[in-house]
């Protein structure tokens, strides 16, 4: 629910200090090129259900009413899929500066906040991951790994510096794929090692595509004084919204990272990898391209290519795929918006999804997002597809194909 | 040695002597009697005729009248107990840790100089000593206090004696005053007391509940909980964080500040067990608790536990359950 | 109108807490600390207040260096004025001395309404908001979730919450202090670019007087409660524990 708090009185001019904001971002000013042609609208998942669609913000915007969409609900609707941004003919940053432009507003404001993505936010700025979490538990996951996970310390180096993220360490669910991927670094004898208690959120997720600017910037901050004290040579991450933290906006602010998504570094590996391979997995797999991998970083190939090193697997393509893929809906913040975001929708994304990897006939659903699992676990019962349908971790089914799973 | 007394302020609302004033005659006896000390029950109110005939576990019953005293007024019960509390000397003056008592207790501390302790479990007399426990923190925390001689304050925390044991088989000898005080110019005034509306459903009448706690964590987990309920044949209830987020309505929530439930069957889901929401469920004859953290409070009061994740086992229970109704 | 709110720093039990070495406190080093969150409801309910009648309100934050971080919240929220009662760690939990501590800071304010929460987490004595009271000679009611200011200024009207979801209308004549049990409304958002302007922006003022020689209770023990010592664990995944527990209601007739 929205958060019913008075606001203060609005400026004078409103939609001139936004877009004068705007405009200091890099592309920022882009927003004012818009053609109307509503390719944006056209292709957002959610779109049918705005009574403001990307295209009818920025006439908005042009109209000088920025009032009306504070008031509308569609800026929280948006699941930071980057459909529309990626097709925009003309490159307005309609995800990461209109949206989230109009975002930091209502945020600053204090005024129609959902109170669920509040609470993510307050929990992220105390204890670095959005569930309220000790800190200090970040790391609990290794104790059961069956692999020795070394912890690097301040002062320490090792080749492969493995950002776990917020949903590998403390999701119960994601946990195992944690666990999976570092046996498999294991396996492949990688130099590899964690950041413990020290790591906390990349800052993409809750903060940067939803307005939390100023959490971001603290996290960044925090963040590059971690991995200063640490020498490292690549940073594996298994999120891709860490892997669009670190890729895109890292640099932004003038730090680079030498940064790989874990499908990336195992495709690196791919002749390994079928060495290793003890296992048949004569199943139909169907993958499901991340946003934050595929459109938002172009790697499509990567996946493909670590599901194909695994024998007996046969791969199969959803119409969607790719660049075309259809969002989980958990961006954004809308992970923790779906009571607010599905009271106003029809299906919800991850129920569509689904019935659209179960018609490729696959009995696989592969993915390479944790924050995809749930989501779409939860959407294979409700949409009936229990036992005809599996959703798994790109990781697993490479450990799986490895022998690496006993024991979990 | 002198007979020491301990006196229970009374609670009531609407004409009605409430649960926790049960309680605290059953900790003041536990008290008392192995001491050989007295115990008074002191009723302030209005008209004294619903409470007259009442058996209390008390030697006595002291009950004072003043028409400003009919509903609850801090103002007017404090006037009136720092008067006759300065009168009858008392070793131990027990309050409900409520929101009755905990308007009292501030001004009584100060007013007649004694040391007050909250959130009280037990007490216990060791000879010229009280010792009080009580949980601090959410119930991750136990304090011990203790009070040599002069008088002391205790809050009793609701839910931790037996209400059952505040009432006997014959009705203690009944003295009636008026109130010492005048109970003119008061700066608080009670004006009405509102019910909850009751389109909603009694929780306190249905045998089976399963509880939400924050542990569910968005309002669309809530849809599973509803099944399980329905599934059960039961209601769903919540705690006060679920409801303060208006995920369920007023009349939904257990605790201290909402119902008070003892169904046969109390399904904590995602509950943490802080002492406020036990208070409202501890009575249930089955309790079984879902939480991932195994040191959670609540495991202390249910019968069986889990640390399974509540999101991955609701849909499993809800199935195995319909499957054995038949449905 | 001014309203003053109180907001105290206590333990955040998110961290595991863990008895100092004398037995009778927590250990310092590891304590992290969280503004008390019926407290935060006080300064809810105040900023909704403000929005309705011309009032200021005065932030009083009573803790440590992170009682500044409370107030830069509380800035950033709407608050309009920053207090900051430091107070050393072993005195936190004693309401007695916290409000014979404060109470000259808040007469010299001419508050009309000091709002605060009920009760605090680790509070042993009595809450904090009815010690008050009698330290300013003010009226208190407690465990309150609507405040409503007459015009004139001269009385509030109250809902006071009772067990069994019933709601007592009080009438309390200001100037007086009240225990907030809930805001009106879900608690605010400040954004961390706020509260890091708050930071940099506010005016603190701070207040030092002589610690009273008072206390409300010693502590002989603290101890942490048998953690699961009643509860039969069931073991296994989900599924495992989904039959067991089946079992056991089909075995108590419940299924």
């Amino acid at each position: 629910m929205l958060v019913g708090a008075e606001s203060e009185r609005p400026h004078e001019d409103a939609t001139a200090d936004f877009l004068q904001r705007m405009g200091k971002l890099p592309s920022g000013e882009k927003i004012l090129s818009c053609i109307q042609c509503g390719m944006c609208s056209g292709s957002c998942p959610l779109g049918y259900a705005m009574d403001y669609t990307p295209r009818r913000m920025i006439s908005a915007l042009r109209a000088g009413r920025i009032e009306d969409l504070y008031r509308s609900d569609a800026i929280w609707l948006c699941v930071s899929c980057f459909n529309c941004t990626f097709r925009c003919p003309v490159g307005v940053q309609i995800t990461d500066r209109l949206i989230a432009g109009l975002r930091v507003d209502l945020l600053s404001r204090g005024v129609g906040v959902p109170s669920e993505l509040a609470t993510a936010f307050e929990r992220t700025a105390r204890y670095g991951n959005p569930f309220g979490e000790s800190p200090k538990k970040r790391d609990a996951w290794t104790k059961d790994a069956g692999v020795d996970i070394r912890v690097v310390r301040d002062g320490d180096s090792a080749e492969v510096l493995w950002w776990v993220g917020c949903f590998g360490s403390y999701n119960k669910r994601n946990q195992k794929d944690s666990v999976a991927l570092a046996r498999i670094l294991t396996a492949l004898d990688v130099d590899f090692g964690i950041l413990g208690s020290d790591e906390r959120c990349s800052g993409d997720l809750p903060c940067s595509s939803q307005g939390e600017e100023g959490l971001f910037y603290e996290l960044h901050q925090k963040n590059m004084q971690e991995f200063a004290k640490r020498k490292f040579k690549t940073v594996l991450v298994g999120d891709p919204h860490a892997y669009n933290a670190f890729n895109k906006e890292y640099p932004r602010l003038g730090t680079p990272l030498p940064v790989r998504h874990h499908t990336q570094f195992l495709a690196d590996r791919a002749p390994e990898l079928r060495r290793q391979m003890r296992k048949e997995i004569r199943m139909k797999v169907t993958y499901h391209d991340a946003c934050c991998l595929g459109r938002r970083n172009g790697e499509y190939e990567a996946p493909r290519i670590v599901l194909e090193t695994i024998p007996g697997m046969k791969l199969l393509e959803m119409p969607r795929n790719r660049e075309n893929a259809l969002c989980c809906g958990g961006g954004g913040g809308a992970n923790w918006l779906d009571s607010f975001i599905w009271q106003r929708t029809r299906v919800p994304l991850p129920m569509q999804r689904v019935q659209e990897a179960a018609k490729t006939g696959a009995e696989i659903l592969a993915v390479s997002c944790p924050l995809e699992i749930p989501r779409f676990e939860d959407a294979v019962k409700s949409a009936g597809l229990e036992g005809r349908l599996k959703v798994l971790d790109v990781s697993h089914m490479v450990a799986d194909g490895m022998g690496l799973l006993g024991g979990t | 040695m002198i007979p020491r007394e301990v006196v229970v302020v009374a609670e009531h609302v609407a004409g009605e002597l409430s649960d926790i004033t049960l309680e605290m005659l059953t900790c003041a006896r536990e008290v008392a009697f192995p001491l050989g000390w007295h115990v008074t029950c002191l009723i302030l109110v209005d008209d004294p005729k619903p409470f007259q005939a009442l058996p209390l576990a008390s030697d006595r019953t002291l009950i004072v009248t003043d028409a400003p005293l009919g509903s609850f007024n801090p103002a007017a019960y404090t006037r009136v107990l720092l008067h006759l509390l300065k009168d009858l000397s008392p070793r131990l003056v027990l309050l409900g840790n409520t929101s009755v008592g905990m308007d009292l207790a501030g001004t009584l501390s100060l007013g007649l100089g004694a040391p007050v302790v909250s959130g009280c479990t037990r007490i216990r007399g060791e000879g010229e000593r009280l010792s009080f426990t009580s949980k601090l923190c959410g119930g991750k925390l136990l304090a011990r206090t203790d009070v040599g001689d002069g008088l002391a304050i205790a809050l009793v925390m609701p839910g931790s004696y037996n209400r059952e044991l505040g009432m006997v088989d014959r009705v203690p000898p009944v003295e009636i005053r008026a109130s010492p005080v005048s109970l003119e110019a008061l700066p608080v005034r009670f004006l009405e007391l509102v019910e909850p509306k009751t389109e909603d459903v009694d929780i306190t009448k249905v045998p089976i509940l399963v509880g939400a706690g924050r542990g569910i964590q968005s309002r669309e987990n809530l849809k599973a909980v509803e099944d399980l309920a329905e599934a059960l044949g039961g209601a769903v209830c919540a705690t006060r964080p679920v409801v303060d987020q208006r995920w369920l309505p007023r009349t939904r929530q257990v605790g201290r500040s909402g119902m008070t439930v003892k169904p046969r069957l109390y399904l904590a889901l995602g509950v943490s067990g802080a002492p406020e929401h036990v208070e409202g469920m501890k009575g249930s004859d089955l309790i079984v608790a879902v939480n991932t953290d195994p040191d959670a409070p609540i495991f202390e009061t249910a019968h069986y536990g889990t640390t399974v994740d509540v999101l991955e086992l609701l849909p499993f229970l809800t199935e195995r359950i319909r499957a054995s109704r038949g449905r | 109108m001014k309203i003053a709110v109180i907001l105290r720093q206590v333990p955040d039990v998110v961290q595991e807490l863990v008895i100092a070495a004398d037995g009778r406190s927590l250990a310092k080093d590891e304590l992290t600390y969280i503004t008390n969150e019926g407290d935060e409801h006080a300064l809810e309910e105040a900023l909704i207040l403000k929005s309705r009648h011309a009032a200021t309100v005065t932030a009083v934050s009573v803790g440590g260096d992170e009682a500044r971080d409370a107030l830069a919240t509380a800035v950033a929220k709407g608050a309009d004025e920053a207090l900051l009662v430091s107070i050393p760690l072993e005195r936190r939990g004693d309401n007695h001395g916290l409000a014979a501590y404060l109470a000259p800071a808040i007469t010299s304010g001419g508050y009309d309404l000091v709002l605060t929460g009920v009760w605090a987490a680790d509070q042993l004595d009595a809450g904090l908001a009815g010690l008050l009271a009698v330290q300013l000679s003010f009226p208190y009611v407690g465990g309150l979730t609507a405040v409503a200011v007459e015009p004139a200024g001269n009385r509030a009207t109250v809902h006071k919450e009772f067990p069994g979801g019933r709601l007592g209308v009080m009438e309390v004549s200001l100037p007086a202090v009240l225990g907030i049990q809930s805001a009106e409304q879900p608690l605010r958002y400040a954004s961390v670019s706020k509260i890091s302007q708050a930071k940099r922006t506010m005016q603190v003022k701070e207040f030092r007087g002589s610690l009273p020689n008072v206390e409300g209770v010693h502590v002989s023990r603290l101890t942490k409660p048998e953690a699961s010592a009643k509860a039969d664990m069931l073991q296994g995944d989900a599924s495992r524990v989904a039959e067991t527990l089946v079992r056991i209601l089909r075995e108590r007739g419940l299924v």
